[in-house]
């Protein structure tokens, strides 16, 4: 183990250099964690399984948002995410029941499958423009960290991006409008027109 | 005062819309005195202009056009609605708003009991609005309007009674004979637009002289086309079978369209036009002959018919053949002369006749009736005056006016003797006919005591009485109406022929006539029956009407309803149609195809979302 | 890492996400499947806006977080209301919005 410190110390790597290396390498298996369970998602066949994967999923994210200096964001995915969203898919897996589902192979699924195929090297055509060079933004990394990820997104939130805001309290107001009418009224009409 | 000469196009007009829109809550008597009205308006109106007239020098009396508001002005081409006020329109329209007043007052009486009394009365008044529009257009587009219009309110009117299924069958007769006459007419606007760059009456006839030489084709073509519209309306050979047909409709209509006015918008048209004809002799030459043809062939018929309504209606056809032959000869003022006598003398005959059918409860067939000399004073006082008028008896109207036209058949530049010779026969014809249906309806003894003939009310006598008094005066106007007319046929007078042998002998044709009649008719049963036995094919050809409506019927309805029915089934149901059901039918099984698409499914919609995505990437990435 | 792990990352998690929403009958998973698209979509603004110096970038996540929150939670009561009717929760035997 000294041994192995030795040489690396040897290569004549000051600190800087091997945290960045220690820091990508953690982005990219955090990364690849994040794929994985997504593919988890789609896959187990109980919805159980798959919430718990998306839970995986949405924490590694939240991870990846702290490592691209965004904590408040990460904050907010760990909190409203994993925390409400997911407890709401929990609690009505559990009301509804969960059921395992058939695969099969049907012309569907086939289909799907080819078309997101395609969708996906479309998708990594995008990554052909090459890296992105950083560019004098009006908010540095600097500026972020003297005042605060929250502060600075609040700052910008209420200067430049109230209306969006705004009508995002508005989108929230009628979802919960929404809701209470669709769980508290009976649902009569909707039976009348169903077919069985 | 000029200005005011709107008002003989608005009032009739008004009173049609307002008994057209409100006939229903007014009362019935109010709504048949308000028609009266405004026609009695219009009469009132027409005299200022004469008056307005007379206070110029006659070279000043022409081309008062007034423009009433620009409608179309473009590029090249402009056209005003404006009315054109001259001697000529107001003569006419003395004639039309005049004789039309009277027999407004006669159908109160006539049409008491109809229970569409206020719808005849606004088609009337339609009738008076678009023969004055015809009469005061100051271009040809508007005399075309008002040509058109008169056509349909003669269509409404003799199809009035729509549930008798003769009426309608006549109007419709009569309508596409018309549309016949109407589609000459259009091409000949085109034609005059096409020549002179302009529709308006005033430059093309100033134009006219330098634009062509005497009978070039193109001024040919055009009168030659004119004539068609003329013929169809004054109802001349070949155009003339709707005419008696036309009868099917109520009596005053006869009276007021089929005889005094829209039939002779012909004549006025040619008399309008006469600086366009007098230079092409040889269409002249075309209208005198057709009109003489027609005084002939009309006389030949009425002399066999027992429809009371018939016989004048043949009559007619026969006295505005000699208009046009005396247009035809180039004397336009005597034809215009003849034309108000006629409408006098043959308007009293029309309604002298409804009296008799009004008084007979309905009955026409001349063999029925009889006698009525000592039930309807009134009507056989009146009805022997116009039919002295009729046949030319001396010092009545139809005396003047007939024996100025026959004296202008030899005497005027285009006349020759074969036209005053034929034109005496047509006369004998007329004095026969007219009093052969005098003497069936008023002499003897009645034949059908039945009916219980009775006279008329006063509000049908009253005009009865006053067209009497003009068919028996209207004479001495002669000299006048020459005089007046003058300016419009460039200052021309026509010289009266003092001519004593040939006026001898046409009166004493027409006097020969009524002495034939009455020897036939008066004197006993055995000469009728041994004449007709004598004439007996000529008395068949005469009775079916030289057969024209079978002719007609052989040489073009036939065979247009035979290439119509083969083109309705091969054609239509096997083309046309076909094609139409075959698109419809192929969209809807192409969109029952497509429609399975809409499954419901929302797995499927995904699907399809993904699909347009990825095809949208595509677009993007690689253009 | 660069920008292009970030696009990598995302492209995947939102193929996968496609994919799931595609093949899957269950609705709450087709549900969980657009809860990844979403996602995906956010790291690749939280990451862009870090590279490019702006917050917008992470603004436009937070609003996109709320919609889908909004979006959730709607969804689910339609999933609820649904069962209640029809006791079963597959999207194939649900047709009525065939015409």
């Amino acid at each position: 183990m000294m041994e192995f410190l030795d040489q690396l110390w040897s290569l004549n790597l000051d600190r800087e250099t091997v945290f960045g290396l220690f820091e990508q390498g953690l982005v990219f298996a955090i990364g690849m964690t994040a794929i994985l369970a997504s593919l988890g998602v789609i896959l187990c066949a109980t919805p159980i399984y798959s919430a718990l994967y998306l839970i995986v999923n949405m924490m590694c994210l939240a991870l990846l948002f702290l490592l691209y200096n965004a904590e408040f964001l990460a904050a907010v995915q760990v909190i409203v995410y994993a925390g409400a969203v997911m407890i709401l898919f929990l609690f009505i897996i559990a009301l509804l029941g969960a059921k395992k589902e058939k695969r099969d192979l049907s012309f569907q699924n086939l289909a799907g499958l080819g078309f997101v195929g395609l969708l996906f090297c479309e998708l990594l055509m995008s990554m052909m423009v090459g890296e992105t060079k950083p560019v004098e933004g009006r908010v540095t990394l600097e500026v972020v960290q003297q005042v605060g990820s929250a502060k600075a997104i609040g700052i910008e939130l209420f200067s430049h991006h109230i209306i969006p805001f705004e009508l995002a309290s508005l989108l929230l107001l009628v979802a919960v409008v929404g809701i209470i009418s669709l769980a508290k009224f009976s649902n009569k009409q909707l039976r009348k027109r169903t077919r069985f | 005062m000029y200005s005011l000469s709107w008002l003989i196009l608005f009032l009739p007009m008004a009173g049609f819309l307002g008994l057209a829109w409100f006939g229903r809550y007014i009362p019935r008597s109010v709504g048949g005195w308000f028609a009266c009205a405004t026609v009695g308006g219009a009469f009132v109106v027409t005299l200022l202009q004469l008056v307005q007239l007379y206070a110029e020098n006659p070279a000043d009396r022409l081309n008062h056009v007034l423009t009433l508001y620009p409608w179309i002005v473009s590029e090249g081409f402009s056209l005003n609605v404006s009315i054109l006020v001259d001697p000529l329109s107001v003569f006419m329209l003395l004639v039309v708003t005049g004789v039309g007043f009277l027999i407004h007052v006669y159908s109160i009486g006539y049409m008491h009991d109809d229970p569409e009394y206020l719808r005849f009365f606004s088609y009337m008044n339609l009738f008076i609005f678009a023969m004055s529009l015809l009469v005061l257009a100051a271009d040809f587009f508007f005399l075309i309007v008002g040509w058109a219009l008169v056509g349909l309110a003669s269509y409404l009117l003799i199809g009035f009674w729509t549930d008798k299924k003769s009426a309608v069958l006549a109007a419709r007769k009569a309508f596409v004979m018309n549309v016949i006459g109407d589609v000459g007419m259009v091409i000949a606007a085109f034609m005059i637009f096409e020549h002179f760059g302009t529709l308006n009456y005033v430059e093309v006839f100033k134009a006219a002289p330098t634009t062509f030489s005497s009978n070039d084709d193109g001024i040919l073509l055009i009168t030659f086309l004119l004539l068609v519209g003329a013929f169809a309306k004054s109802a001349q050979i070949p155009l003339h079978t709707w005419l008696p047909d036309a009868m099917e409709g109520p009596t005053p209509v006869s009276a007021l369209i089929h005889a005094a006015t829209m039939v002779t918008a012909g004549v006025y048209l040619i008399a309008r036009c006469n600086a366009l004809y007098m230079m092409a002799p040889f269409t002249m030459y075309l209208i005198a002959a057709v009109g003489l043809l027609t005084a002939l062939f009309a006389g030949s018929i009425a002399m066999v018919q027992y429809d009371i309504k018939r016989v004048i209606a043949y009559s007619t056809m026969s006295q505005i053949g000699f208009m046009f032959l005396a247009v035809g000869v180039g004397v336009f003022s005597v034809a215009m002369f003849h034309l108000m006598t006629h409408a006098f003398f043959k308007a009293l005959l029309f309604l002298g006749a409804g009296s008799v059918i009004h008084g007979m409860a309905g009955e026409q067939d001349i063999r029925k009736m009889g006698g009525l000399r000592f039930v309807m004073p009134v009507t056989f006082i009146t009805f022997l005056i116009a039919a002295l008028a009729l046949s030319g008896f001396p010092l009545t109207a139809g005396f003047f006016s007939k024996e100025e036209i026959i004296m202008n058949a030899y005497h005027a530049e285009f006349g020759n003797f074969v036209y005053w010779g034929l034109a005496v026969i047509a006369v004998g014809m007329t004095g026969f006919y007219t009093f052969r249906m005098f003497f069936y309806t008023f002499m003897g003894n009645t034949r059908s005591p039945e009916l219980r003939p009775h006279e008329s009310p006063r509000v049908m006598t009253a005009p009865l009485m006053v067209l009497a008094g003009l068919s028996l005066a209207g004479g001495f106007l002669g000299p006048w109406t020459h005089d007046f007319l003058s300016p419009v046929f460039g200052g021309a007078v026509p010289v009266h022929h003092e001519d004593a042998m040939l006026e001898i002998i046409a009166v004493s044709a027409a006097l020969g006539g009524i002495v034939v009649a009455v020897a036939i008719y008066m004197t006993g049963k055995g000469q009728l029956a041994f004449v007709k036995q004598m004439l007996a094919p000529l008395y068949e050809l005469l009775f079916n009407k030289y057969f024209f409506d079978e002719i007609y019927d052989f040489l073009i309805v036939k065979p247009v309803k035979g290439i119509g029915q083969f083109m309705e089934e091969r054609a239509e149901k096997g083309g046309i149609d076909f094609s139409v059901d075959e698109i419809g039918r192929q969209v809807r099984e192409v969109s029952r195809g497509i429609s399975m698409w809409q499954s419901g499914k929302v797995r499927m919609y995904a699907l399809n979302m993904v699909a347009g995505m990825v095809t949208i990437l595509l677009f993007v990435i690689f253009l | 890492m660069g920008s292009e792990f970030v696009l990598f990352v995302s492209a995947t998690v939102f193929s996968i996400g496609a994919l799931g929403f595609v093949i899957r009958k269950n609705p709450l998973v087709m549900f969980m499947s657009v809860e990844l698209m979403l996602n995906a979509v956010n790291f690749l603004l939280v990451g862009y806006s870090s590279f490019l110096n702006s917050l917008d970038g992470q603004i436009f996540a937070l609003i996109i977080m709320t919609v889908a929150a909004a979006e959730v939670v709607v969804g689910l009561a339609i999933i609820l209301t649904i069962f209640r009717t029809r006791h079963e929760l597959d999207v194939d035997h649900i047709n009525i919005l065939k015409g």
